[in-house]
C-alpha cells in the first residue's frame, strides 16, 4: 500500500507541473541574431516557441496517430466501454 | 492603467484570455500578435470576434495599435439580449460559439444570439457537435430551464459560408458544482450525416461505412441524414459526419468528420470520411472521461465559477488547448486544480488513462443579472 501512495505521489505532481509549472521555462525562449555582411540582421526563432505562440487558436485535440483502429486488440481494448461489455461487481445491465 | 493588466504574448488562444477577462473583469493585454510574420497584427476572424464581443458588452474598451500586434482589453459588463453577427467566414460559427457558451449563463438577460457564417469546417468544433455535446453538459452544472438551444437554420459550409445558427441561453446567478467521477457505459451512439449542394445520396454513403465500422461494438446505432436545399443549404458544397456517442449516466463523446472544403486539398470520398470519423470516435472513446476533449474546458470553466464547494471530473488526456486554458484560469482566478492519474487497469477494458480534475469553486456570482 506504500509503495502504491509512494507512486501515486510521483505521478500527481508531474503532471501539475507540466501543467503549472513549465510556464517559467518557455518564456526562456529567444531570437538568436547573427550579422551577415556587417549591416543586416538575420533573426530567426530560436526555439519553436513562436510558433507555438502565434499558432492557431483551436480547441480540437488532434487524435493519437498510433492508433490502429483496424485491427481487433485496440477495439478490444474498450470493449468494457459498451453496455455490451463486462460489468462489474455489483452493476447489472437491468 | 494598462501596466495592471494581465500581458499575453502571441495570437494563440486569443478567445480564452478575452473570455476569462470578460468574466473576471481584469484587464488584457496581448503584445507581439504575429509580429514576425509576413502580414502582422490581428486577421479579421480575430476582429470579428472582438466585434461579437463588442455586442454582447457594455462599456467594453478596445484599442489596437496601427498595425493590430498590440491589443489592449478592458471588460465592459455582460448585456446579453438579442444579437446578430456575422461571423467571418475564415473560421467556422463554432469558433464563435464555443466563447459565446462560456459567456451566456452570466449575461444580464437571456441571450438570443443569431450567427452567420460557415456552420462545418474541418477545423473548429461543428455546430452541431456542441449541440449534442456542449447543451447537454451545460444543463449538468444547472444550467437548464426553458430556452437552452442552438438550432441550426441553414446550413454553410466552408469557404463560402452563408449558414445562419440560433443560440438561445437562459441566464443563472450561480452554477453548481458537480461530480462526474463515473462516466457509464455507452449505450446508444447518434449523429448526423449532412449533405448540402451535393448529391444526397452522399449522406447514405458516410451512414453505411461509419456504421460498418461501429456495428462491431455497439447494435444501437442511429444516424441521422439530414440534407438541406435551396436557401437553406449555404453557398459551398460540402458533407460531414458528427457522432456522439452517450453512456448510461449522460455523458457525451463525440467526434466529427467534414468534407475538405471546395477549392482546397484533395477531396474526400464519403465512405473514407464515414470511416475515418466512426474511427475518431473510437479514439474519443479510448480517451473516455466524461467530457469529451472538445469541451474540456468549458466544463473545466463552469467547476471553476461554481459555488464555493468541491467539484470533480473525470477527463481523459487533458489536450494543449485544455492545459494553456488551466493556466489562464490561474491568472485569472487564482484557482489551481488537483491533478490525480488513474491509470488503466489490466483487467478492465475501458482504453487509456484518465485525469480526475478537483476543484473549490470560487463562488462566482452572476452581477449582470437583473433582480426581479
Amino acid at each position: 500500500a506504500s509503495e502504491a501512495f509512494l507512486r501515486q505521489q510521483q505521478a500527481t505532481p508531474n503532471l501539475r507541473k507540466l501543467v503549472y509549472g513549465t510556464v517559467a521555462g518557455e518564456e526562456a525562449g529567444n531570437y538568436e541574431e547573427e550579422e551577415v555582411g556587417g549591416l543586416f540582421r538575420v533573426s530567426r526563432p530560436h526555439d519553436n516557441k513562436k510558433h507555438w505562440t502565434d499558432a492557431k487558436d483551436c480547441s480540437r485535440f488532434s487524435p493519437d496517430s498510433s492508433h490502429n483502429w483496424d485491427i481487433g486488440e485496440m477495439l478490444k481494448s474498450i470493449r468494457d466501454c459498451f453496455v455490451t461489455g463486462k460489468w462489474e461487481e455489483g452493476q447489472d445491465a437491468a | 492603467m494598462a501596466s495592471q493588466a494581465l500581458t499575453y504574448d502571441g495570437c494563440n488562444f486569443f478567445r480564452q484570455r478575452l473570455v476569462l477577462s470578460t468574466l473576471s473583469g481584469k484587464r488584457v493585454k496581448i503584445k507581439n500578435i504575429r509580429s514576425r510574420d509576413d502580414n502582422p497584427g490581428l486577421r479579421d476572424f480575430e476582429a470579428s470576434f472582438i466585434r461579437l464581443l463588442d455586442k454582447v458588452t457594455n462599456g467594453t474598451r478596445i484599442e489596437i495599435n496601427q498595425t493590430g500586434t498590440v491589443l489592449f482589453y478592458q471588460p465592459g459588463l455582460l448585456c446579453g439580449g438579442s444579437v446578430e453577427h456575422d461571423c467571418n467566414p475564415q473560421r467556422s460559427i463554432g469558433y464563435y460559439l464555443e466563447a459565446l457558451l462560456m459567456l451566456a449563463p452570466f449575461m444580464k438577460t437571456a441571450l438570443r444570439a443569431t450567427l452567420r457564417g460557415v456552420t462545418n469546417d474541418p477545423t473548429d468544433p461543428s455546430v452541431d457537435l456542441l449541440k449534442s455535446t456542449a447543451i447537454p453538459l451545460m444543463k449538468k452544472f444547472g444550467l437548464e430551464g426553458e430556452g437552452l438551444d442552438i438550432k441550426v437554420v441553414k446550413r454553410g459550409m466552408a469557404p463560402g459560408g452563408g449558414g445562419e445558427v440560433v443560440f438561445t441561453c437562459p441566464v443563472r446567478r450561480t452554477v453548481r458544482p458537480v461530480l462526474f467521477t463515473d462516466p457509464g457505459k455507452i449505450k446508444r451512439i447518434r449523429g448526423v450525416a449532412y449533405s448540402v449542394r451535393v448529391s444526397p445520396q452522399m449522406a447514405n454513403r458516410i451512414v453505411d461505412s461509419a456504421r460498418s465500422v461501429l456495428n462491431q461494438c455497439l447494435p444501437d446505432i442511429y444516424i441521422h441524414t439530414d440534407h438541406m436545399k435551396g436557401a437553406n443549404s449555404g453557398k459551398s458544397p460540402g458533407f460531414g459526419l458528427t457522432l456522439v456517442a452517450e453512456t448510461l449516466t449522460g455523458c457525451f463523446l463525440s467526434a466529427e468528420m467534414s468534407s475538405t472544403p471546395q477549392g482546397q486539398g484533395d477531396p474526400v470520398l464519403p465512405e473514407d470520411l464515414g470511416r475515418d470519423c466512426a474511427k475518431l470516435l473510437l479514439e474519443e472513446i479510448y480517451r473516455g472521461g466524461c467530457v469529451d476533449s472538445s469541451n474540456q474546458s468549458l466544463a473545466l470553466l463552469f467547476m471553476t465559477l461554481g459555488q464555493q464547494d468541491v467539484s470533480k471530473a473525470l477527463l481523459g488526456p487533458l489536450s494543449p488547448y485544455t492545459i494553456e486554458f488551466l493556466r489562464h484560469i490561474r491568472d485569472f482566478f487564482q484557482i489551481m486544480f488537483k491533478m490525480e492519474t488513474q491509470k488503466a487497469s489490466e483487467d478492465e477494458m475501458k482504453g487509456g488513462d484518465k485525469v480526475l480534475m478537483t476543484c473549490v469553486g470560487v463562488g462566482y456570482s452572476n452581477i449582470n443579472k437583473t433582480i426581479k
